[in-house]
């Protein structure tokens, strides 16, 4: 808990000595980084490998940025809105995934995300097909506050639903219903003979999860003022799906810094070369082969050595 | 009224009958071994009375309740619980969190998805309690997986143990034990069995054991039934001695 607070207070402080492109970039992060915890609630709590999560950030993204250009709805209220819808949608796409398990299960939230990347190309009124839709606007409000639509207020708002979302999935994991996803994970036969009806609970932590990274969508379409068929396309599913196991699954803060870690590299790399995605491509690797815990538990492991 | 009735149970596997037109039943209160030499159909069995499998035909009645196409975890929630021939526990999770998770599970609070902490409290006193009965309290903070596979035997036990079962289904609790395990794990069972109050149903290779658990018997042969009765007039039985004790001991 003091740790959380700490890090709330630093990220809290930063927009005071940061120049506006940084902002734009950490606000970027705190962004991926929510986008990546919501879909550790998956794959590190209860091994639902996804290989869709694309899906839960492009409904968010697209529902809210259809709130925004044609209702009045104000910003702080529209980005929840859309989380929840997100949430809707996921439990039906939850229902037809749960029916198979393993690879098969990955392979059908693929499916999933696909058909609605295809919708999405179809269905102009709604979408804006190829185009997507731009001009996405910051409405102000609530109480006439215009203060959400500025750059640092938009910041401290995405600080605001990552710190609520983060406290969320905590009490989530920690809560008797988190000792039943840990259960799955392990064992999904045993616990299923203990009586917990594992698949009402597969769905329920992959509502939660499109809850979540429904909201990181919905935050990313007024922070960049366009939403398009990319935000639901697979190759963003790889991306936060390599996010989550280059920070480390199964412990919600290592994906946020594996998001961070993801974005500064590609930063980085990106200003010297256009094959970028190739040089993440070994770093995951390396990952994979030297550090499967992740930074997350990088960090922790030189700590307890320095401490013995 | 028995608890538990089997009519006419049958499990086809293709052209394989496992289990072949079983009527049983097991009375409250008795300690119920079903043996019968390998692929007997004594863990098809189980899988159709737990609700693994469905029966190709036939009737599970549990309580007075049909439950014969009920789910396997609404069974569990009406009293039936279960260990199974390959050790099934979860390997990273400590014993006394194995123990708590199998209790939460009998919590009508068991979902709670924020909180939580009564509910971890009950199910936690639940489960050490199951621990102390099977002498595993001193073993409670080690991780599962890391147990002596006796300790993993004993502690599936107790995870069943810790949901209050109205009728326990054992298959072969001594499978893979070295000699002395065995005996300790005997031992263990039988201060169990001896406080009463317990419904057990139980598989069981090693006829030693059987005759120092069990009071009833049932053989199975072929999936079908060929003897039932106490162990005394059950391993008399000409057709028993031929079929199974014969050959096997
Ligand atoms: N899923 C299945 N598919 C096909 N055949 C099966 C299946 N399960 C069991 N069988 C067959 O059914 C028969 C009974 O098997 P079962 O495992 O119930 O025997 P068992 O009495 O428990 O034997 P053991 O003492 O070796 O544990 C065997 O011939 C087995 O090959
Ligand atoms: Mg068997």
């Amino acid at each position: 808990m003091r740790m959380t607070l700490a890090v709330a207070v630093l990220l809290a402080l930063l927009p005071l000595g940061l120049p506006p492109y940084a902002m734009t970039l950490l606000t970027e992060a705190l962004i991926m980084g929510l986008f990546a915890m919501s879909l550790d609630l998956m794959v590190g709590y209860a091994r639902l490998i996804s290989f869709g999560h694309a899906a839960a950030y492009g409904l968010g993204a697209y529902t809210c940025g259809n709130i925004l250009l044609h209702t009045d709805i104000p910003l702080p209220l529209a980005v929840p809105m859309a989380g929840v819808f997100s949430g809707f949608i996921g439990i039906g796409i939850a229902w037809v995934c749960t029916q198979a398990t393993g690879v098969s299960f990955s392979m059908l939230t693929l499916a999933l995300a696909q058909l609605l990347y295809a919708v999405a190309f179809k269905w102009t009124s709604v979408t804006g097909a190829s185009d997507g839709l731009a001009g996405i606007p910051r409405r102000p409000g609530p109480f006439g506050t215009t203060y959400f639509s500025t750059k640092i207020g938009f910041y401290y708002l995405t600080m605001a639903c990552l710190f609520g979302s983060f406290l969320f999935a905590r009490a989530l994991v920690r809560s008797p219903f988190g000792a039943v996803l840990r259960g799955i994970r392990e064992n999904e036969a045993k616990t299923l003979s203990l009586g917990y009806n594992t698949r009402l609970y597969k769905i329920a932590v992959v509502a939660a999860s499109y809850i979540l990274g429904g909201l990181a969508g919905a935050l990313y379409a007024p922070f960049a003022g366009f939403a398009n068929t990319e935000l639901l396309f697979w190759l963003l599913s790889g991306q936060v799906l390599i996010m989550v196991i280059v920070g480390g699954t199964g412990t919600l803060v290592g994906p946020i810094l594996g998001a961070a870690f993801f974005l500064l590299v590609q930063q980085q790399l990106s200003t010297y070369t256009d094959s970028w995605a190739l040089f993440f491509g070994v770093i995951f690797i390396a990952f994979v082969l030297f550090a499967p815990e992740g930074i997350l538990g990088l960090a922790r492991r030189r700590r307890s050595v320095r401490s013995h | 009224m028995a608890l538990l009735e089997l009519q006419g149970l049958t499990k086809r596997y293709g052209g394989i009958v496992a289990v072949d037109n079983v009527t049983m039943s097991v009375e409250p209160g008795e300690v119920r071994a079903v043996i019968g030499p390998n692929g007997a159909g004594k863990t098809s069995l189980f899988h159709l009375i737990t609700g693994v499998v469905k029966p190709t035909m036939g009737e599970i009645v549990f309580d007075g309740q049909r439950v014969t196409a009920m789910p396997a975890f609404s069974r569990c929630q009406l009293g039936m619980s279960r260990t199974f021939q390959i050790t099934a526990l979860f390997p990273e999770m400590s014993a006394r969190e194995n123990t708590r998770l199998a209790a939460q599970a009998r919590d009508k609070q068991r979902w709670r998805p924020l909180g939580g902490g009564a509910v971890f409290a009950e199910a936690s006193r639940r489960g050490d309690a199951a621990l102390e009965r099977l002498g595993l309290s001193h073993v409670a903070e080690r991780q599962a997986g890391l147990l002596s596979h006796g300790d993993q035997r004993l502690l599936e036990v107790a995870m069943a143990l810790a949901q209050q079962p109205r009728l326990l289904l054992m298959d072969e609790p001594t499978q893979g034990l070295s000699v002395e395990e065995t005996a300790q794990a005997v031992e263990v069972l039988g201060g169990l069995f001896a406080g009463g109050g317990l419904t057990v149903l139980l598989v069981e290779h090693d006829m030693e054991v059987v005759f120092r658990l069990a009071s009833k018997m049932t053989v199975l042969h072929r999936g079908s039934v060929i003897a039932d009765g106490d162990p005394a007039t059950v391993k008399a039985d000409p057709v028993v001695q031929d079929a199974y004790l014969g050959g096997y001991t």
